[in-house]
């Protein structure tokens, strides 16, 4: 069922999220850094989330890809990719930067070899980038990665902005 | 450890499997429900396959989870069982949730006994507890059934919730407690107690 567990680009080798990656994804959730993915989550709400990110992986057959840094130390600096879970209107490519994780492009680098595995690998007919209108940083990702927003398609929550990604053929 | 490597546990009328993305329809049906009022919910849709995400997830953090229980004939899902350890846990918790329209048939007795018996003697847990709402009455009676005890000097949750500890795996060996357990799931397995013979007096 889970089949290319592994993308390898420029400086990066993306691999999916794994127990060892607790640590920095608590103290990411835990912090101001979710107030655009979920709020700011407590130590409960952190592990649960942490959970689910696993758990999308053996139910959907992929997931969140943890961002390490290739012939590096394995440490997790972000999560990106496919993010799928029941009741979400499209088929989305999300990205969660740590601390530590920015200023170096990674979060671009990944995201265009997550999306570009998602088209290829997964056979994903289009992606959207859901995105709260007050994250700047995020939506100049999404442009940059040439996303244009949609005004016609829904977000999971009231508000979203919608960033539809471009086709592999256009990207 | 990976998805697939949940271990199946039977028993006389119960198999008990890692929790399956097929089985996430009844998951949904109970978390959005009242019946999970005592277990955070009701939960919105997305909330409750997060939560249905993290089951399947915390097997892979620790090792251990809930488990599904299906009926052994039919294949249908009863509810959960298991053993649970998110964070802020402060002990090892043996859990269950039964799906509203199955309870009262002993399911929950036969698949949680079953579940500690297999971390007892496989996983060599010395024992465990049950975080429990005071208000949750059918669980209470459950965690005594069980042999559970009140445990006031163990540390709860957050202070809103009742610590039951689980007899040790010492104390319930050859027990009579255990030959209890035996045969009041035996009773739900054949509730008509039939007589052989006569009464000799």
């Amino acid at each position: 069922m889970i089949a290319d567990r592994q993308i390898s680009t420029a400086r990066l080798t993306l691999r999916p999220i794994a127990p060892g990656d607790w640590e920095p994804f608590r103290a990411c959730a835990m912090s101001d850094r979710f107030a655009y993915i979920s709020g700011k989550q407590d130590l409960a709400g952190a592990w649960r989330a942490f959970a689910a990110e696993l758990g999308h992986w053996q139910m959907m057959g992929f997931g969140m890809w943890a961002v390490t840094e290739s012939g590096g130390d394995d440490i997790c600096l972000g999560i990106v990719g496919p993010w799928y879970p029941a009741h979400w209107p499209e088929t989305e490519i999300g990205w969660i930067m740590f601390e530590g994780g920015e200023g170096k492009g990674y979060a671009f680098e990944a995201a265009e070899a997550a999306r570009a595995h998602a088209f290829a690998v997964l056979g994903w007919d289009t992606a959207v980038s859901y995105i709260d209108p007050a994250n700047a940083r995020s939506i100049k990702l999404a442009e940059k990665l040439g996303a244009r927003l949609d005004p016609a398609a829904k977000g999971p929550s009231q508000g979203d902005l919608v960033y539809r990604h471009p086709l592999p053929e256009a990207a | 450890m990976g998805h697939r490597d949940i271990p199946e546990l039977e028993t006389p009328r119960l198999i008990l499997r890692g929790p399956q993305p097929d089985d996430y329809p009844n998951f949904k049906a109970t978390f959005t429900s009242y019946r999970a009022r005592f277990m955070g919910g009701p939960l919105n849709a997305y909330e409750t396959w997060m939560l249905y995400a993290a089951e399947i997830g915390h097997w892979e953090i620790r090792g251990f989870g809930m488990w599904m229980i299906h009926d052994k004939v039919t294949g249908e899902t009863l509810g959960m069982a298991g053993g649970w350890q998110p964070a802020k846990w402060p002990e090892r918790e043996i859990a269950w949730i039964i799906w509203p329209e199955k309870a009262g048939k002993g399911y929950a007795l036969e698949a949680t006994n079953e579940a500690r018996r297999f971390f007892y003697d496989k996983r060599g847990w010395d024992g465990a507890v049950s975080y429990i709402d005071p208000k949750n009455l059918d669980s209470i009676r459950l965690a005594e059934r069980l042999g559970a005890k009140i445990d006031k000097s163990a540390a709860s949750i957050d202070g809103s919730d009742v610590v039951y500890r689980h007899p040790s795996p010492k104390d319930l060996r050859n027990s009579q407690l255990a030959d209890g357990i035996a045969l009041e799931i035996q009773h739900y397995i054949d509730p008509v107690y039939k007589v052989k013979g006569w009464a000799i007096d």
